[in-house]
């Protein structure tokens, strides 16, 4: 294909399809093995993802750490959704899982001050308890110094 | 992005943990964000915001000011 964005966006859209489907990002050779490329094809196009900030590789690695807002890593922000469990790196990318896979789920997290469990719940487009308090420490133009500290 | 039990909880963390507090958001609020940035995230025509895009996001959410200033 003489056009690098295809190819990459269909990359990108198999990794969501097997995040979801399989709660684990999938490896390059699997989606090379699916797409008919090669797994140094592959790399490629995850590298161009990653540069792209679409998704996130372990560093040094073609392992995909995040593809927002999937986490491939545990995270004290653990989601329930359609019947499977899955981690978003904090509370935004958490009810994000929820918000992509179908509007409904549960966010299982601990209070970072005093340790209590704390469960959110979207049914039905709500979502609550209400009292709970979000906190974005960095600002908005800093997130992708360290994404992984954000 | 964390989620405390109550705006003292907050305080009780930002001062053990010597931070400043930056920016806080109601639940629903972070759950409308999450929808508007992540909720077509499965389609197979989505493509990365611009700067400008990403920034209308935030504002019609009422995310507004320099601490949600992306550029």
């Amino acid at each position: 294909m003489s056009d690098k964005s295809a190819p990459d966006n269909d990359v990108r859209f198999l990794i969501y399809q097997r995040f979801a489907a399989e709660g684990r990002p999938p490896m390059a050779i699997e989606i090379a093995t699916a797409m008919g490329l090669s797994p140094l094809e592959v790399e490629a196009s995850f590298r161009r993802l990653a540069d792209g900030h679409v998704i996130v590789l372990a560093p040094g690695t073609h392992q995909i750490w995040m593809a927002n807002p999937f986490s491939a890593l545990p995270s004290p922000f653990a989601v329930r959704a359609r019947n499977r469990d899955y981690f978003g790196s904090c509370i935004w990318d958490a009810l994000g899982v929820i918000a992509m896979l179908g509007g409904e789920g549960e966010v299982a997290t601990r209070c970072p001050d005093c340790g209590a469990e704390m469960s959110l719940s979207v049914t039905a487009g709500d979502v609550g308890p209400e009292d709970y308090v979000v906190h974005y420490a960095i600002p908005a133009a800093r997130w992708w110094d360290d994404i992984g500290d954000t | 992005m964390l989620l405390f039990r109550s705006e003292e909880h907050l305080d009780q963390w930002l001062r053990d943990h010597e931070l400043e507090r930056g920016a806080t958001m109601t639940v629903a609020q972070q759950w409308a964000l999450a929808r508007a940035w992540y909720g077509k995230r499965m389609e197979p025509e989505w493509r990365r915001r611009t700067p400008e895009e990403a920034q209308e996001v935030f504002e019609e959410l009422g995310l507004s000011g320099a601490f949600w200033a992306l550029t």
